[in-house]
């Protein structure tokens, strides 16, 4: 996860690399530090420094490293030529290297021959079986070719040896949703939430799942992951705030009739919706009485 | 006695910065020995799964009270189950690790290369330094000791009566052996091998690890007691959107 400072330097060197103030390789080095995700960025800035003989050699031994990011994001934005020139620069330097190995790899999946990816891919792990990043390129290579459950059995037996990277269950989780296999995506989200409870996001999402799955105890224990979201980011997230009124609402319907009520915190949901319309007061009045009309059709507002 | 001994400038000019130069040089050549003599190891699937099984029972026993009772309950069962619950050792494979420690004769060799990378240099340094610096007193320490040390600071010196903090060079040697490994770090970076003191903590608790710990964490699982923190979460939610409401 990426921190609020880190977030703001990260930015600041962009908007500065963008408008020609320099700085390229420190934005990069820390694009590279944090994996962020920013192909364009780190092509254009990427190519000016390589194409410009003075400033690829002051770099000295980091010219191959900002080589492989370049070819990286350069088959993200699918300019496989340039992808091709740097692999072929690197190749010339390191003929017999895994990591190249498993860039070509990488540039045969990005063409979309499947079959010699693959092949390349199963050769490197000849070597080395239990290579981390080739086993997680296979899963991606198998996903890219649209074939998801295949891809979930090599995640799951991934995760069979490696079960404490918390990246896979999440990957895991989301394809899980995607497929709309909701209890296997519960399960998956608790382990994320064991490994790190703190992190309001997995709460959020585990408690998206949990509504989603239905069922009064399911429920229940979805507005009390509403709550924790809520309490970690301090009130600030919406869709948690959205989620506890909804949560309510669905549960006085299921409960219609029989008396049961929340005696754990029965002033959430009407908090809950003022600070709703708090924060839209805040940032989109235009949308308040929208938000009016629809808290009160779930007979939370006044 | 306590006279003042005064010592000639000459012995540190020529014997204690001498012998921190040759042990630092040492120390340098050896790392990159080690670099170039070092076989890529190919991990053991058993033992990094056992790693990543012992990470993930310690999360479940650390954040229990984030998941439903009923999770908590399924994940200990999968993990402490007698029958083929991840952490349940049985009782014949317990002592493998050792017998198997000296049966791979990849892991005997491996040992046997950082064991004479360790060994010879120092035996070779500590004889040289015996044959070249015994005899005279080295250095002063700064603060006072007691007698018992004298056998092993004054080694060279057969008089009884010079004060303990009169020390030989063996013990300027020593010194340097076990002080010398935060500059290395410094120098070479985080990883090196002339972390002898490391080394040979390691030793002692090499091949027991995998087996123990998973039993250490079976009995931790089981004596947790899951008490569910969300309800706590909700009225602290509550407390939050209050403050922010209001």
């Amino acid at each position: 996860m990426v921190s609020k400072t880190e977030e703001a330097e990260v930015n600041r060197l962009e908007s500065q690399a963008d408008n020609g103030g320099g700085g390229e390789w420190e934005y990069l080095s820390l694009v590279r530090k944090l994996k962020l995700r920013r192909p364009d960025k780190v092509l254009k800035h990427g190519l000016t420094i390589l194409n410009d003989p003075k400033k690829r050699s002051s770099l000295g031994h980091d010219e191959w490293t900002l080589y492989e990011q370049v070819a990286i994001a350069a088959m993200d934005c699918h300019c496989l030529d340039v992808a091709q020139d740097c692999i072929k620069v690197l190749q010339k330097k390191f003929p017999e290297s895994k990591r190249v190995g498993r860039l070509e790899a990488m540039l045969l999946e990005a063409k979309g021959s499947w079959a010699e990816a693959e092949k390349a891919y199963l050769s490197l792990l000849e070597d080395n079986p239990l290579d981390q990043v080739i086993l997680k390129r296979r899963v991606a290579l198998t996903k890219a070719q649209g074939d998801i459950s295949g891809a979930i059995q090599r995640l799951s037996e991934y995760l069979e040896v490696f079960m404490a990277d918390h990246e896979a269950w999440r990957e895991l989780a989301e394809i899980y949703v995607s497929l709309q296999m909701y209890k296997q995506a519960a399960f998956c989200y608790e382990e994320l939430i064991l490994s790190q409870p703190m992190i309001p996001l997995y709460h959020l999402a585990y408690a998206d799942v949990l509504y989603t799955l239905g069922g009064l105890e399911n429920l229940q224990t979805a507005k009390k992951y509403y709550a924790s979201t809520i309490d970690l980011t301090g009130g600030k997230n919406n869709r948690a705030l959205f989620g506890v009124c909804l949560c309510t609402f669905a549960v006085a319907q299921l409960t219609k009739g029989r008396y049961k009520e929340d005696k754990e915190s029965p002033e959430l949901q009407s908090l809950a919706a003022a600070a709703l319309e708090k924060d839209y007061k805040l940032r989109a009045p235009s949308k308040l009485s929208l938000l009016g009309s629809t808290l009160r059709s779930l007979k939370l507002s006044s | 006695m306590a006279e003042d001994l005064v010592l000639d400038t000459a012995i540190r000019d020529w014997v204690l910065i001498p012998l921190s130069v040759v042990m630092v040089l040492i120390g340098v050549l050896r790392y990159f020995v080690s670099k170039m003599m070092r076989s890529s190891q190919t991990p053991d699937a058993k033992i990094i799964k056992e790693g990543q099984v012992i990470i993930r029972a310690r999360n479940l026993r650390a954040a229990a009270n984030f998941i439903p009772l009923k999770s908590f309950r399924a994940r200990r069962v999968y993990f402490s189950n007698e029958e083929n619950g991840l952490l349940h050792v049985p009782k014949g494979q317990a002592p493998n690790p050792q017998a198997q420690m000296f049966s791979d004769p990849n892991m005997a060799m491996d040992m046997m290369k950082k064991n004479l990378s360790m060994i010879i240099p120092q035996t070779l340094t500590f004889a040289w330094v015996n044959f070249f610096f015994s005899g005279f007193v080295a250095a002063k320490i700064p603060f006072p000791l007691t007698q018992r040390f004298r056998s092993m600071l004054q080694n060279g010196i057969d008089l009884s009566t010079v004060d303990v903090s009169y020390v030989s060079s063996r013990s300027w040697y020593f010194l340097n052996l076990f002080g010398l490994r935060g500059l290395f770090s410094l120098i070479l970076g985080e990883e090196n091998a002339t972390d002898d003191t490391q080394r040979m903590m390691q030793m002692s608790g090499f091949g027991f690890d995998p087996s123990k710990s998973l039993g250490a964490e079976k009995d931790g699982l089981d004596i947790v007691q899951h008490e569910w923190a969300l309800p706590k979460f909700e009225q602290r939610a509550e407390a939050v959107l209050r403050k922010l409401v209001s």
